[in-house]
């Protein structure tokens, strides 16, 4: 009962912002762009959602933190928190229900763009969309949308400021994606396991590396998205390349619970914090 | 104003050796308070004396560092959910959720207290009108979103209600209803803990007063124990139509000084009590034809016990005499 009151007064909060109307906007705008201007150089939609994988995996993380961020630091800088905690909501039902309520947000974004990028799809490629990869499709990336929101309201909730709120939620976005997909020039996940491994001695196989690589949500949502494209990738070199190997970190299962033990472990450390924190 | 029907025994709040530190600091420093249910219990000290750290531990916002907190019977540290449940709380200095109206905020009080009550009464209670309650509280006033904040602590007619500066940014208009208020809740037999800087509301509205200084409860008691245990007492000026040569008050012990000015006769008493005997032997003696009575004010009182010296009772009554209450302690109440 508790978390239901928390989250209707969270969403009713947040939808008369323009966070929420923004955050839409942006997804939908830019996947209905990639599809539309993929259509001029494949036939097919699905090869759109090849490029819009890519565009979530490094846009999507970036395009939820204003509304993430400041879903428990934003409260508790405020003071807004002492009404929700001043009734008898316990701080478990609060969390709760701001990771619901911020997911459920970031999930409509998507699903919404995705619509609408099905539409264009429609319109705009000479082989019609199929409608099971976009729902695959939707399924994992609202998956990834779940994970990187528990994380970065985990963030929000072990801080009380808005400034560190931000600083955490940056930070794991890029520890999480470019620097461990290895996008950063220079210093990145793998330069690093290279310099322990080579002053330790040891090496390290590529199936242990590419475990490693497999444990970050963001890796995690790309590898999973090879679902998406079944029966076709023989046709699709570029696509292809990117789903080679067939070890147990590279299948669906193994990436879905990469996403939501990432989303999970960190909500469980973010709410050991905040069930203890001062409030005052 | 102790007329409850749920006065019992038992206190409505209980501090045991209560101790909050924040680093090197110690915000609150081996609290014992007992405030009783159906009072009206004035919690009184300077900016930065502990009082809302004292309120964020009787919440459950802050740990205690060492210590127990009881309020309305349940063990704060481990019942705090339970303890929300019959309170009813106006936080000072917080913000309410920008993009909801003033009836949501009460709305989702009664929801999540279970409660029956309609929203619009309340705000009507409060005063906010209805208008004002369909808009997003980002827009509201302090003293509006004090009305609103008072509305959501009424919810569910709570045993017992904290108050962290009710007045701030209400007009008198609103103070007198709030006074109104804390009247009606302890006539149903709610305790009111309320916590000000601005004592001329507390001398008003409350029972006992705890005096909280550098963290430390430096004094709790009704405000006339207090005046009686400093030997505040008060000023007795009454103008005689004839000044007798023998007054009639060497007998009283109560009484410190006496001059005569004029036809006015002015006896110090140490003891607030004395101003009747007072009266009435200058009465006995002569045709009084005005008098006027002055208590030493809480702000006299409270300015002697969280002065950084201790003086002792003589001294400080001598104080008190000397200075008046207004240039004694800061009208706001402010750090000095």
């Amino acid at each position: 009962m508790s978390v239901t009151t928390v989250l209707r007064d969270d969403v009713r909060n947040t939808r008369r912002s323009f966070v929420v109307l923004g955050v839409i906007a942006v997804l939908t705008v830019f996947v209905g762009l990639i599809v539309g201007s993929d259509a001029s150089a494949h036939d097919y939609p699905y090869r759109a959602l090849f490029d819009v994988s890519f565009f979530f995996f490094l846009a999507l993380p970036l395009i939820i933190t204003p509304l993430t961020y400041l879903a428990v630091a934003g409260d508790r800088d405020s003071g807004a928190i002492k009404h929700a905690l001043g009734l008898p909501n316990t701080r478990a039902e609060y969390l709760t229900a701001k990771y619901i309520s911020r997911s459920a947000v970031a999930v409509a974004g998507i699903l919404v763009a995705l619509v609408v990028g099905f539409v264009v799809a429609t319109v705009a490629y000479p082989n019609a969309p199929d409608p099971v990869r976009f729902l695959k499709f939707g399924a994992v990336s609202a998956l990834f949308a779940l994970s990187m929101t528990g994380i970065f309201v985990a963030i929000s909730s072990m801080t009380k400021a808005r400034s560190r709120a931000m600083f955490g939620v940056i930070t794991a976005y890029f520890v999480l994606g470019p620097f461990w997909l290895g996008f950063l020039p220079v210093v990145n996940l793998g330069t690093i396991i290279d310099t322990v491994t080579s002053t330790l001695g040891v090496t390290l196989t590529d199936q242990t590396m590419g475990l490693i690589q497999s444990l970050s949500p963001t890796v995690a949502y790309l590898q999973s998205t090879e679902f998406v494209y079944a029966g076709v990738l023989d046709n699709h070199e570029m696509i292809a390349r990117n789903f080679q190997g067939d070890e147990y970190y590279t299948k669906l299962w193994f990436n879905s619970l990469v996403m939501g033990a990432w989303a999970a472990v960190t909500l469980g450390i973010g709410y050991v914090r905040f069930r203890v924190a001062e409030l005052g | 104003m102790q007329c409850g029907v749920l006065v019992t025994s038992m206190g409505a709040i209980e501090t045991t050796t209560l101790r909050k530190e924040f680093g090197d600091v110690r915000a609150v420093d081996d609290l014992d308070l007992t405030v009783e249910q159906g009072e009206v219990f004035g919690f009184l000290g300077h900016n930065g004396a502990g009082k809302s750290t004292t309120i964020n531990m009787l919440l459950g916002f802050l740990s205690p560092t060492a210590g127990e907190i009881e309020v309305l019977g349940h063990d704060v540290t481990e019942e705090s959910r339970a303890v929300r449940q019959r309170t009813g709380l106006l936080p000072e200095g917080y913000e309410p959720y920008p993009n909801l109206t003033g009836r949501e905020h009460v709305e989702s009080a009664i929801d999540a207290k279970g409660a029956d009550d309609d929203p619009d009464e309340l705000l009507e209670r409060v005063g906010l009108a209805p208008e004002a309650a369909r808009r997003k509280a980002k827009g509201y006033s302090t003293g509006m979103q004090q009305r609103m904040s008072l509305a959501v602590a009424l919810v569910g007619e709570p045993d017992l209600l904290i108050f962290d500066e009710p007045s701030s940014g209400l007009d008198p208009e609103g103070v007198a209803l709030l006074r109104e208020i804390i009247q009606t809740e302890t006539e149903r037999g709610a305790t009111v803990f309320f916590s000000s800087h601005i004592l001329d509301e507390v001398e008003k509205v409350c029972d006992r007063v705890g005096i909280l200084s550098h963290g430390e409860l430096v004094a709790v008691d009704t405000i006339d124990n207090l005046r009686s245990e400093l030997q505040a007492g008060a000023t007795v000026s009454a103008t005689l139509e004839t000044v007798p040569d023998d007054l009639g008050l060497d007998g009283i012990d109560a009484v410190r000084s006496v001059t005569v000015e004029d036809q006015v006769v002015t006896a110090e008493c140490t003891d607030p009590r004395a101003k009747m005997r007072v009266l009435r032997a200058l009465d006995d003696r002569a045709t009084v034809a005005d008098i006027g009575i002055e208590d030493a004010s809480l702000e006299a009182l409270f300015d002697q016990f969280t002065g950084d010296e201790v003086t002792a009772p003589d001294e400080t009554a001598a104080e008190a005499t000397e200075s008046p209450p207004e240039q004694a302690v800061a009208p706001d109440g402010g750090d000095r």
